[in-house]
């Protein structure tokens, strides 16, 4: 992994910075302030470095306050329909009251899950160790 | 009742006795249609006879106005600052002030610390170490304030709760938060055995910006 060495620390942080997060919010369900620190902090440091995160990881976190999505502790997890068949996921961040809406769907796959997102992510070492 | 009154023709006694007479239905429109010339106002590049003709009034009218309200739920926006302060974003409650809370967070910044320099050993390079934890996030760290300006800081110990961009904040073993400002002090983090120093005049940022910025070699510390 030659190529990665610089990104490498930094994706190292934001998964610490993740991690620290989830450890405050298990050590005591009510300190909402200091996880929401540290996840604003994991979004700035994305944002500066322009690196991606994974969908798994941005949709537990509140896009308006930043503060960290958990059902039941942080955030209410409902279903909804909506023209009587398609059905969503409604998380909704008990700090703000911002709402996510996720589709249920069980064909839809995110890019990242597909197949080819993995071959194209295989593919690009090669090219550039060429 | 009183429009069929005023379209009616006039009486025959009543014409012989006013000596008015009643106009023919082609001569009346005649007459109206000049009357109407007459009393609109010559705009006069427009045909009036047109406007006569067409009879097109128009009403005051204007364009519905966009609903403000639906194209902000659609994109949402973070907070701004304002509503930060207000709502004290940041701001972590006396209640959750307790030490012991905040061992596992330093238990998981030691693993992560040993796990971005691969492994700590006696042989490793102290200057490579160093060159990391300039990238590395502090948070969870127990640092000690060795030297400073104002000698009451020094001395200090405690977990590093946040960074701030002038200002650490640090939970000591009494269950207090202190603040502590970057200047002009020294700070030592203890990990494993190794000793590092930061010096809080070069560390003067917001620590999602320090990982974005180069460091530079610029003058000398002198505390």
């Amino acid at each position: 992994m030659a190529h990665h060495l610089k990104d490498k620390e930094a994706y190292q942080r934001l998964n610490y910075l993740y991690q620290a997060a989830h450890c405050v919010i298990a050590q005591n369900p009510d300190n909402v302030e200091l996880a929401r620190f540290y996840c604003f902090t994991q979004k700035t440091i994305a944002r500066r470095l322009v690196l991606r995160q994974d969908p798994s990881v941005k949709r537990t976190l509140c896009k308006r306050c930043c503060s960290l999505l958990i059902p039941g502790v942080t955030a209410t997890t409902r279903q909804r329909r909506k023209h009587k068949k398609t059905r969503f996921t409604v998380v909704r961040c008990l700090s703000c009251g911002q709402t996510k809406t996720l589709l249920n769907d069980p064909d839809h796959r995110l890019w990242t899950d597909r197949p080819e997102a993995q071959l194209e992510q295989h593919k690009q070492p090669g090219e550039e160790a060429k | 009742m009183e429009e069929a009154h005023v379209c009616t023709t006039i009486p025959q006694d009543l014409v012989r006795r006013l000596g008015a007479e009643a106009h023919s239905s082609s001569k009346a429109t005649k007459f109206t249609e000049a009357y109407l010339k007459n009393c609109i106002q010559q705009p006069t590049r427009l045909d009036v006879k047109n406007i006569v003709t067409h009879k097109a009034v128009i009403l005051g009218y204007s364009r519905p106005k966009k609903d403000k309200t639906k194209r902000n739920s659609k994109k949402a926006k973070g907070l701004s600052a304002r509503q930060k302060r207000t709502m004290k974003v940041f701001r972590i409650k006396p209640e959750h002030q307790r030490y012991e809370l905040f061992l596992p967070l330093h238990k998981l910044w030691g693993q992560y610390i040993i796990d971005l320099c691969g492994g700590l050993k006696p042989t490793s390079n102290p200057q490579f170490v160093q060159q990391k934890l300039l990238k590395a996030d502090f948070h969870g760290a127990i640092i000690t304030v060795v030297r400073s300006k104002c000698p009451s800081y020094v001395g200090t110990t405690g977990i590093l709760i946040q960074e701030f961009k002038h200002v650490f904040k640090i939970i000591t073993k009494e269950d207090k938060v202190k603040v502590i400002p970057k200047k002009n002090s020294v700070f030592s983090v203890e990990i494993e055995g190794f000793v590092s120093h930061i010096y809080g005049n070069k560390f003067e940022l917001r620590s999602s910006e320090r990982s974005a910025k180069k460091f530079k070699v610029k003058g000398t510390i002198d505390l």
